[in-house]
């Protein structure tokens, strides 16, 4: 059984396919890779998998049962975790609280414990501060643990992105465009963050970007979309030489 | 069955299409004010609190001209008679002034928070408001509350009669054969008064005074007949003033449609509403786009605020703009707020659903049907009528 | 160390609580009554800051649930006092209780569309509610329609509606004290986001108007007891305003600024109450005065960028500036007959320069008095550390 998987899935905004029939499956493990030029609909597959939009067809598993009418907490809880490609942090809270937010998905002791302020909550909010904590260490942010996260600079941003992603403990992580509006130099030590996370925490990751030696480089799988269309499957070294990708990025060095 | 008629009691549907015009009078009032929260809104996403009360400015510089005129404060002469030219005067009076102070309010108050948070402005808007009511207080005169004097109305005496169904004619044929019934008696009893000698009917002997009653009787006959064949047919009535109240809305509406469409500024101000940013770096001069919104949309509450205090007669305080203007607000939410058709739309159907909750008899509720309306339409469509919801992009 | 230092809060807390009834009981009904009052008003302030300030909810109908709450105790009361074997402090709790209840229950009503509708749209959604809840009671017969109805027997203790407004804070504060106020705060701040995060968007924001209605719900029980008479004009649409402009005024989120703002402005404009009448000339002075004073604070905020020491002289300067021409100003108008004969009574001045300051602290400090700040020790160090960086 794959972890996810993707059959015929299909979305529409009035006369707009963003996503037509697409079908692929992320087995666990995977470095998966969903490339495809700006507008393809790759985001939309996102807030498909992550239950933000509803699929108009097709369906979409996670380990076996199926996701799509699931809103959006359930989706976490279930053990998928995504970023946004335009960055969407809890810009007035700092670093820390950003990621703690996500922590609290596996909360256990209950709100009316922590209106009375008992030790209970107390303690608990101390666990999930440390926890988080931890993964601030990850990705090299926890000096910055108190800094209101709308004062990062914005290569932080992103990788404060990722953080809060991992800290609801997903199976599947969804990172989308993670390198964008970074510098090469950012853009490699990302590269060996994201290998490292899924050795050390075991998590699968499915990654968009538009930074084709990152994709390269990093997936061991891809799936390219234009126009919402699957048009290709399958390693790197296929997907480099695959006709009609090159047609799709056309002039870009692929 | 029963419940509706326990509920609406003795309602005669016959009288619905009257009803229903009234409602539709009473709505372009609201549709003009509500065209100032909406224009403003879809600029600025500002609820502009103050709208109101420039709604009550605007009655009264209509009160102050009329008084100019000479109808009132005081005594008015019976031969001090008016005509159009005064109403208009009033009306482009009002209309200036609100523009000026709409203007006014938005450089002052509204400008300096242009970059902060909404909400701040939100409560500047409320403190205006607020300000504008009490200062207002201090200086206008509003206890007890003045009317508008009707004799500035030179059309108050006249009704257009619309006939939506012809009188009975059976009805029309008994109430002559009454009617020559009646002048029987009456000549009958007056020969009777002759023959008897005597000078009044009310010294008649016992015999005369049975052709008295015969005669009253047939007077009686009369006037039922007459009043049935009167309300037999049915017909719309509509004071003229009422009339020239709504056609002056409607007028003014297709100006600023007219504006908004097809004039230059008209599209630069469709493009702050789609997109302020876009619209400043596009070279539009968004300050400027600002201002004639304020200005616009303060000038039709003028125009509302004149004809209401003209033609229907509210008396005035300076905290009288509150509801009205609430309501209008909830008018143009309804019709989809930043949506100028969607206003008129939310400020008809606004003043239908208030008067016929009053002609049923439920007018305890009158201030709240809005809101109940309001609830149900953003439930099925979060929108308004004729919005369309935004779903977030992510 | 947990339970001796919880302890001693919150004896000190009801010792707080005593200690100002005890307080309270050597002034005159009137003072009295402004004390009792301000802690009512502290509790809408606080509660609302929950729904609004902290979860983003945009709810400006606050004087509803109060209402609800008002009402529900003053019902009872008159209508089942004496008849369930209960009187005095125990019968005040349990009208406490139910006048929480079911504004909490009027607090899921109005809770319910904010899961579908956002902004302005929810605002004018609670307004409405909040009118149609007026309306309702207004023509209810047994609730003495709009006349309004006596509330038997009365419950006039200054410590209990204290007690109130502290638990009230304590609950807000320890929200935002332990992990569980944090979703809160996410879903003011980027609900999509939250969300994805796991955040139950819909629990959190009925829990909000819940827990922010039932303590308004309170109020009104505490309000009905203590006065003993209430009408549907003291509920009216521009008291949720002034709610509302306390939680904005105090720092949108920050429990003391709601707090402080909400005692601030309950007491101006009482006060202004007992002031003399002002002349018109001293009028025109002080308002001309004033907005010079305005002008030149305004520009200090925006343009001065110097140590805190330069802004505060420019400030001070800025107000005695405006004093002194106020006086001035009110001294040479005064020779103008007309308007030193017309004479203003404060009564009608107060709401006037009510209005006034809230568009004056708007224009000067939007963010609020404290911003997003908590008062806390470690919040007044950082504040004097960071004076000291700037002389150094
Ligand atoms: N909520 C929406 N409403 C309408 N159109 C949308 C919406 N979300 C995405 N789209 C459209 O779907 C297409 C695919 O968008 P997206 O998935 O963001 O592309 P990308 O592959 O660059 O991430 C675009 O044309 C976009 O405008
Ligand atoms: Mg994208």
């Amino acid at each position: 059984m794959s972890l996810l998987q993707l059959e015929g899935a299909t979305i529409r905004f009035g006369g707009l396919v963003a996503v037509n029939n697409v079908s692929f499956s992320v087995e666990k493990g995977d470095l998966f890779g969903l490339i495809g030029p700006n507008g393809a609909g790759k985001t939309t597959c996102f807030n498909l998998i992550t239950g933000v939009y509803k699929p108009t067809s097709g369906s979409i598993k996670f380990r076996g049962s199926e996701l799509s009418g699931t809103p959006p907490n359930k989706v976490a809880q279930l053990g998928i975790a995504r970023t946004f490609q335009n960055i969407r942090l809890f810009q007035s809270l700092t670093v820390l609280e950003n990621v703690v937010v996500a922590a609290y998905l596996r909360h256990r002791v209950a709100l009316p414990s922590a209106l009375l302020y008992l030790p209970s909550a107390i303690a608990e909010t101390e666990r999930l501060k440390a926890e988080a904590m931890r993964l601030l260490e990850v990705l090299d942010l926890d000096r910055r643990a108190q800094v209101r996260s709308a004062d990062l600079p914005y290569g932080m941003q992103r990788r404060l992105e990722i953080a809060r992603a991992m800290a609801t403990k997903p199976e599947l992580l969804l990172l989308d465009e993670p390198a964008a509006g970074m510098n090469p130099q950012e853009s490699d030590d990302l590269l060996l963050t994201v290998r490292q996370i899924r050795e050390n925490f075991a998590m699968t990751v499915l990654l968009i970007e538009h930074d084709m030696r990152f994709v390269m480089n990093l997936c061991e799988k891809i799936v390219v979309l234009d126009h919402g269309i699957e048009i290709a499957q399958g390693p790197p070294e296929t997907i480099r030489n695959h006709p009609k990708v090159i047609e799709a990025y056309l002039g870009e060095a692929v | 069955m029963d419940l509706t008629h326990s509920l609406l009691g003795a309602v005669d549907f016959g009288l619905l299409p009257q009803q229903v015009v009234n409602g539709i009078l009473l709505g372009s009032i609201y549709a003009l004010i509500a065209l100032g929260y909406t224009m403003v809104y879809g600029v600025l996403r500002l609820i502009n609190f103050a709208h109101g009360e420039v709604f009550m400015l605007g009655a009264y510089v209509s009160l102050f001209v009329a008084w100019g005129l000479g109808f009132g404060p005081g005594p008015v002469s019976p031969d001090q008679t008016s005509n159009w030219v005064n109403l208009v005067i009033m009306l482009v009076a009002s209309m200036g002034v609100c523009a000026a102070v709409g203007m006014f309010i938005e450089f002052f108050a509204y400008r300096p928070m242009r970059n902060q948070p909404r909400i701040a402005s939100l409560i500047t808007a409320i403190g205006v408001s607020l300000l504008l009511q009490y200062a207002g207080a201090l200086f206008l005169p509003n206890s007890p509350p003045v009317p508008i004097r009707e004799e500035v109305n030179p059309y108050r005496a006249n009704v257009l009669d619309v006939p939506l169904k012809p009188k009975s004619a059976d009805l029309l044929a008994q109430t002559k054969q009454a009617q020559v019934a009646l002048d029987e008696a009456e000549r009958t009893l007056k020969d009777t008064v002759a023959a008897e000698g005597i000078k009044s009917e009310f010294d008649l002997s016992p015999e005369g005074k049975k052709v008295r009653d015969a005669r009253n009787a047939a007077r009686t006959k009369a006037t039922v007949t007459q009043n049935a064949y009167d309300q037999s047919g049915l017909s719309l009535r509509i004071p003229y003033g009422q009339l020239i109240m709504f056609l002056t809305s409607i007028g003014l509406m297709l100006i600023l449609r007219h504006v908004v469409m097809n004039t230059a500024p008209g599209r630069a101000m469709r493009a702050v509403s789609l997109d302020y940013d876009s619209a400043s770096l596009m070279g539009v001069n968004v300050g400027r786009i600002i201002t004639l919104t304020f200005a616009i949309g303060s000038a039709l509450a003028g125009a509302g605020a004149m004809m209401n205090a003209t033609f229907l007669g509210t008396p005035l305080t300076t905290f009288f703009g509150m509801q009205p203007g609430v309501k209008a607000f909830v008018a143009a939410v309804l019709g989809g707020i930043g949506n100028i058709p969607g206003a008129v739309l939310g400020g008809l159907l606004m003043g239908i659903a208030e008067t016929l909750v009053v002609w049923v008899g439920y007018g305890d509720y009158k201030d709240a049907i809005a809101f109940v309306i309001l609830i149900l339409v953003l439930l099925f469509r979060p929108g308004g009528l004729l919005g369309s919801a935004k779903v977030e992009k992510v | 160390m947990y339970w001796p230092v919880r302890l001693a809060s919150i004896l000190a807390a009801v010792g707080g609580c005593f200690l100002l009834d005890a307080l309270a009981r050597g002034v005159d009904d009137y003072a009295r009554r402004l004390i009792v009052l301000a802690g009512i008003w502290v509790i809408l302030s606080v509660s609302l800051n929950l729904i609004n300030g902290i979860t983003g909810q945009f709810s400006i109908g606050h004087a509803a649930f109060w209402q609800v709450g008002a009402y529900t105790a003053g019902y009872l009361s008159v209508t089942f006092h004496g008849k369930w074997g209960i009187d005095g402090l125990p019968w005040m709790i349990l009208m406490m209780a139910l006048g929480a209840l079911m504004a909490a229950v009027a607090g899921l009503i109005v809770g319910l569309p904010s899961l579908r509708l956002r902004g302005d749209y929810l605002a004018i959604v609670t307004l409405g509610f909040g009118e149609i809840i007026r309306i309702v009671v207004q023509n209810q017969k047994p609730l003495g329609e709009a006349y309004g109805m006596n509330v038997q027997p009365k419950f006039q203790t200054v410590w209990l509606v204290w007690l109130m407004a502290i638990v009230c804070i304590a609950v807000c504060r320890n929200l935002l004290r332990t992990a569980h106020g944090l979703p809160f705060l996410a879903v003011r701040e980027d609900e999509v986001a939250a969300g994805a995060m796991g955040v139950n968007v819909t629990q959190v924001k009925v829990t909000a108007f819940l827990i922010g209605s039932a303590f308004a719900g309170v109020a009104g029980a505490l309000l009905a007891h203590y006065e003993g008479f209430i009408s549907p004009q003291m509920f009216k649409m521009e008291q949720s305003f002034i709610i509302l402009t306390m939680v904005v005024l105090g720092g949108t989120g920050s429990i003391t600024g709601a707090t402080i703002a909400a005692v601030a402005l309950f007491y101006l404009p009482e006060r202004l109450r007992d002031a003399p009448p002002v002349t018109g000339a001293a009028l025109l002075g002080g308002l001309i005065g004033t907005i010079v004073a305005v002008v030149l604070v305004k520009r200090t905020v925006d343009r001065f960028h110097g140590p805190k020491i330069g802004a505060a002289t420019r400030y001070i300067g800025s107000v005695v500036a405006g004093i002194v021409l106020s006086l001035a100003l009110g001294a040479g108008f005064g020779m103008i007959p007309k308007l030193a004969s017309q004479s203003f009574e404060a009564e009608k001045l107060r709401m006037v320069i009510f209005a006034g300051v809230l568009i004056i602290l708007m224009l000067i400090r939007p963010q609020g008095i404290l911003g997003t700040n908590e008062f806390s020790l470690d919040w007044v160090k950082s504040l004097l550390r960071k004076r000291k960086a700037v002389e150094a």
